[in-house]
């Protein structure tokens, strides 16, 4: 199955609940569409701004940049559990099994493996790609 | 440069050298820049945007959107965390807070990268233009290579780098977006899986004290719980929760370690 035809068999409430994806009329509105992009960008951007005015006054390692490292790392972490325990699109197609045993033989060779990580990731997909084709 | 804005950097850290007033940026450092994002770290990211690309066509997000994210945000989790929360339909303001949450980020990056960077007595603009570029990748990559770069040289050094390394990934999301079109399913789902894979990875590969340990292993336990709960608001929770979880753990671990000799 190729992935124009996936996306076409997508549950219909992936289409319907969405805001944004590529039938919505926003994206025949440049302005509109020109507008949301933007405000993503500076929503992130404004942390960027706020960095170089701290580059000179703050301490690195302080107490409040260590949480706020911590939060980050925290989100990001939980990001990764979400797009693997509750996928949408193609990597729900995809069995569980194949999304968490990639991902924790890709963690156990970066730490068995002298913390690689370029190897260690292409390891994770070469396992992805293996147990999804074991576990149809 | 005007003697206001000099007047406004005098009083800053770095190295003695960077001081002088008189000092400025050696443009030299951008090619030399450019010639860095040639590296396994840049290959490794590039195959991250293929996956951003993959999965940006498999949540059926449109391609311009996705290549504008990429030159106006240039923040990976970000951007999969906006095309993703979009795309399942939840309100803009509730993305945005989830965005900007993720970018908190790279406050810290960016003053990491910039302290080593930056020329006090020099002109801001390069500063800011530099700024746009640091996200987890650059950061790795300025840890790893940045050392042997001359300090004048490191300003636009991250700009070159960044420049091209923005160029590849929007090549990379290009790619990632019209390969999987004609891709068995299965491979079109390992591009996806870069992405997670690239991130765990990656943040394992830079966590450097006990905080970063224990928010990860946090983060990744109470996003589910999370998201069972509250799926609006699931990433803000993990992360306030679990990152503020870890601090206090780190902090009396850094203070155990404090008292040793």
């Amino acid at each position: 199955m190729t992935l124009a035809e996936g996306v076409i068999q997508a549950p219909s409430w992936v289409l319907q609940a969405s805001m944004l994806t590529t039938d919505s009329p926003l994206w025949n509105q440049p302005a509109l569409w020109g507008a949301v992009i933007l405000a993503g960008a500076a929503v992130t951007y404004i942390w960027r701004i706020l960095g170089v005015l701290l580059a000179a006054r703050i301490d690195p390692e302080g107490a409040v940049l260590r949480w706020v490292r911590a939060v980050a790392t925290a989100l990001v972490a939980a990001l990764v559990a979400r797009m693997v325990l509750f996928p949408s699109g193609l990597l729900a197609q995809a069995p569980l099994v194949a999304r968490i045993g990639a991902l924790i033989m890709g963690m156990l060779f970066w730490r068995l493996a002298g913390r690689r990580l370029a190897l260690s990731i292409a390891v994770a997909a070469a396992c992805f790609l293996l147990l999804e084709y074991l576990f149809p | 440069m005007t003697s206001e804005q000099r007047q406004n950097n005098a009083s800053t850290m770095g190295d003695p050298s960077a001081d002088d007033p008189s000092a400025d940026y050696d443009w030299q450092g951008l090619v030399r820049g450019m010639r860095t994002a040639f590296t396994v770290p840049g290959l490794v990211m590039a195959m991250s945007f293929l996956g951003f690309g993959a999965l940006v066509r498999a949540i059926a997000f449109p391609l311009k959107g996705a290549v504008a994210m990429d030159i106006l945000m240039w923040a990976l989790p970000g951007q999969v965390v906006y095309v993703d929360t979009l795309s399942r339909g939840l309100a803009l303001l509730l993305a945005l807070l989830a965005v900007t949450l993720t970018a908190v980020r790279l406050m810290p990056m960016v003053v990491l990268v910039l302290a080593r960077a930056r020329l006090p007595g020099a002109r801001r603009w390069p500063e800011y233009l530099a700024a746009h570029f640091i996200a987890a990748t650059l950061w790795v990559m300025s840890e790893m290579y940045m050392e042997g770069v001359p300090r004048r040289q490191r300003v636009p050094w991250v700009i070159g780098l960044g420049l091209t390394l923005m160029s590849g990934m929007v090549l990379s999301t290009f790619a990632g977006y019209h390969l999987t079109a004609h891709m068995p399913t299965p491979l079109a789902a390992m591009l996806v899986f870069f992405t997670p894979a690239f991130f765990i990875l990656a943040l394992l590969d830079g966590a450097r004290e006990r905080a970063d340990w224990a928010a990860i292993v946090l983060g990744a336990l109470i996003g589910p719980i999370a998201h069972l709960s509250w799926p609006e608001i699931d990433l803000l929770l993990a992360g306030i929760i679990g990152g503020s979880l870890a601090m206090l753990f780190t902090h009396r671990g850094s203070r155990a370690q404090g008292e040793r000799p």
